[in-house]
């Protein structure tokens, strides 16, 4: 391995002034050094700059303000052709995550035209391009693309601030940041390294290699290609369109370990966005598996992402909005889960939200669906006609309303499950009286009993169809499936009796006492560490 | 002829074709041969949406009200919320689509005698889809068919929309149920599939021999 970065001499950053307009010497031999790594393409080097030198050296100098400018880093690269695109794509990235007031139209822009560049560069080369990234790179490039198109469709969407110039521009530019233009992008790069392919017949057991042709051989395209996939999936599921989100998919397990699933930011924002689409479909059964695999596997590896900190933010951040979201599904799905993200449930309070919407409160089923889901976007910004308003909430306030005509639909059922949870067998005419009360007001006595079992026959007819979902068993596509009744609680009538199955579960002792074990050994540990 | 479609679409589905908007029009020609025909094809319709959701100015009323009653057919699956989830909330205000909207909301809340009422009073609304009474029929009887062990055979024909004896028959035959005494039918043997499940805990001594070796 040649020599690494942080072996340079670093005490020579005399030479920056205020002004700026020169380079501080660090950055500078760190440019260079970055240059010639992605020229001799050392991976391993590429991926230390990339995930520890970059965050760490912008921690230092470039906190709240951008990077050198390009224009400054092009002499001092020798206007490296390559290099100056991935320099410009970090250095915008930048500008969207840390700047105060995020980037200006102008930025935007630029940004725009520089991943046009990209990925011409990479689709319309004669041969392979010569060009190897670190796949954790890869993987952050294509979200980040993706990020910064909802981010431009958010910040399209905002009328009200703008001036007329500002709008004149914008409507002028309507081909920058374009659904059609990145979709495109993503489509071009899933055909052009054959990934789809590949996965099925790495599905089927096969070489990938086989089918995966000229380009798609290379690391680079074949990563481009799954990272695209994931893409696609990012960005149907912001518009809304569930059912491509889960289909462009196909033949990629979740939930097994591949040779492409390998970085855990991908991972996690896979099953973010497959949880939450099995979720609007329906599906619960589905959407609670997704959510609890991946908990885990977050619990388990926390420890991995401590020290790379912009990574672990957005780990923290999905992690808790798919503690929200398997807190809502298990609302309207009650069924078990493992032992330990029941835990992790409770010490994070979600007691109190779980109890509150089996209640019926609607606002708290509002509040955690906000909270969690996805920030959806119309794809195509406002009419140039249009009153200058704020449309950017308009997408998430309508897949709400979506949603919440779904819970709407439900809201009897966590009544009459508790109800069911007291008995074996149970007469309509019963239940329907304990139904009525709850209604019923105040000195009201009239009642009609036959009208009271007619509106709880819906109720529990309603209860049956809703419980028998759609649940993924086996099949190249998530959306294949059979209908199941997996939530915990299950009846049938038979004429006027209610027949009530209950799954009970038994306390579990083996990790209780393995958790106190090792708790145990650990105190004894320490206590033999101490030295008096 | 919808089964001959089914392919020239299937190819325009595909990849960035999918966005394409000069497809609308054979897209368009393909729901109304489905609605004609009585054939589905949930993706093609959602493909439609999707072009409409580009390209709004080329949306059409009357094409998606037949996709949102054709999505109701495939009920008890999740369709019509996926069709809804792909329009504006401007356009499920549009009538007749409210209108479908909130017979898709009863549907979907099992009140089926209120929907029945609904669609007999305006029946111009379903007229264009052919089999959509019996669509619906199906959609009861799946239900019936996971809650009941026995039911009512009067209740049975409200739920299917007042329906005569002889028609009753004739779904009841269908679906292998059986008439007993006491004007019930029989539908199926539930309590051999929903029983009370108990989850005990099974621990063997190979998987705690390992911790119990290094607590020495």
């Amino acid at each position: 391995m040649s020599k690494g970065y942080d072996d340079y001499d670093q005490s020579d950053d005399y030479e920056y002034e205020e002004s700026g307009s020169k380079l501080r010497e660090q950055v500078k031999n760190f440019l260079i050094y970055f240059r010639n790594s992605v020229n001799d393409g050392l991976i391993f080097e590429l991926q230390a700059l990339y995930e520890h030198t970059w965050p760490k050296l912008t921690e230092e100098y470039f906190d709240k303000r951008p990077w050198p400018d390009p224009d400054e880093v092009a002499a001092v690269v020798g206007n490296d052709y390559v290099f100056m695109i991935l320099y410009k794509e970090l250095y915008f990235r930048h500008i969207y995550a840390r700047l105060p007031g995020g980037p200006t139209s102008e930025q935007r822009f630029q940004s725009f035209y520089n991943y046009c560049n990209l990925f011409n560069y990479i689709l319309n080369a004669e041969e392979p391009v010569p060009m190897e990234l670190p796949d954790v790179w890869l993987w952050e490039l294509i979200d980040e693309f993706v990020y910064q198109f909802q981010s431009f469709a958010q910040y399209r969407a905002r009328l009200q601030k703008k001036t007329p110039q500002e709008l004149q521009n914008l409507n002028a530019n309507n081909k920058v940041w374009n659904i059609l233009c990145v979709l495109n992008v993503l489509h071009s790069l899933v055909d052009k390294s054959n990934i789809k392919q590949q996965l099925e017949v790495y599905a089927s057991g096969g070489d990938p290699d086989s089918v995966a042709g000229e380009y798609g051989k290379h690391s680079l395209y074949k990563m481009f290609g799954y990272f695209s996939l994931i893409g696609l999936l990012r960005l149907h599921s912001l518009m809304g369109d569930y059912y491509q989100a889960i289909k462009v998919l196909e033949n990629i397990e979740v939930h097994k370990k591949s040779q492409y699933a390998h970085i855990p930011a991908c991972q996690i924002s896979t099953s973010y966005y497959v949880g939450f689409a099995y979720m609007m479909m329906r599906r619960y059964s589905d959407a609670i598996r997704t959510f609890s695999s991946i908990l885990l596997y977050v619990q388990r590896t926390k420890q991995l992402f401590a020290s790379k900190t912009y990574q672990h933010d957005q780990i923290n951040k999905q992690a808790e909005q798919m503690y929200h979201l398997l807190a809502i599904c298990l609302v309207l799905h009650p069924q078990c889960i493992d032992e330990s993200i029941q835990q992790a449930l409770r010490e994070q309070m979600f007691h109190e939200k779980m109890y509150k919407m089996q209640c019926g409160d609607l606002k708290e089923f509002e509040n955690c669906f906000v909270f969690a889901c996805p920030k959806f976007l119309s794809p195509y910004p406002p009419a140039v006609d249009s009153q200058p308003n704020d449309y950017s909430k308009d997408a998430i306030k309508h897949q709400t309303a979506m949603f919440m005509s779904e819970v709407r639909q439900q809201k009897m059922l966590p009544t009459i499950r508790s109800y069911l949870k007291l008995y074996t067998t149970l007469p309509l005419s019963k239940l329907a009286n304990f139904m009525s009360q709850n209604s019923r007001k105040e000195g009201e006595n009239q009642r009609d009993l036959s009208k009271e079992i007619q509106a709880l026959t819906i109720h529990l007819l309603c209860f049956k169809h809703k419980m028998k979902n759609m649940v993924w068993s086996k099949g190249a596509s998530g959306l294949e499936g059979k209908f199941q009744s997996g939530s915990e609680l299950d009846f049938y009538i038979d004429n006027d009796m209610i027949h009530i199955a209950d799954t009970k579960v038994a306390h579990r002792y083996g990790d209780f006492f393995i958790r106190k074990i090792l708790k145990f050994e650990d105190l004894n540990r320490k206590l033999h560490q101490i030295k008096l | 002829m919808a089964e001959a479609m089914k392919q020239t679409v299937a190819t325009m589905l595909k990849g960035i074709e999918r966005y394409n908007p000069d497809n609308l029009p054979t897209l368009e020609r393909y729901v109304e041969i489905q609605s004609r025909e009585n054939a589905y094809d949930l993706e093609a319709n959602l493909a439609v949406l999707k072009l409409y959701q580009f390209n709004p100015h080329r949306f059409n009323t009357n094409i998606v009200c037949q996709i949102l009653l054709k999505a109701l057919t495939n009920l008890p699956h999740t369709d019509f919320m996926l069709c809804k989830c792909l329009l504006y909330e401007k356009q499920l205000s549009i009538e007749p689509i409210d209108q479908i909207v909130y017979l898709a909301d009863i549907l979907e809340q099992c009140n089926f005698q209120a929907f029945w009422t609904r669609v007999l009073t305006d029946q111009d609304l379903t007229q264009s889809i052919t089999g959509f009474v019996d669509s619906i029929r199906k959609f009861v009887c799946h239900v019936v068919g996971i809650t009941y062990q026995t039911i009512d055979q009067h209740h049975l024909a409200q739920l299917l929309g007042d329906i005569d004896d002889s028609t009753l028959k004739i779904w009841i035959k269908k679906y292998g149920w059986k008439e007993i005494e006491n004007n019930l039918v029989f539908i199926a043997n539930q309590d051999e599939n929903i029983k009370t499940k108990n989850i005990n805990e099974k621990i063997d001594f190979d998987s705690v021999g390992a911790i119990m070796a290094s607590c020495r």
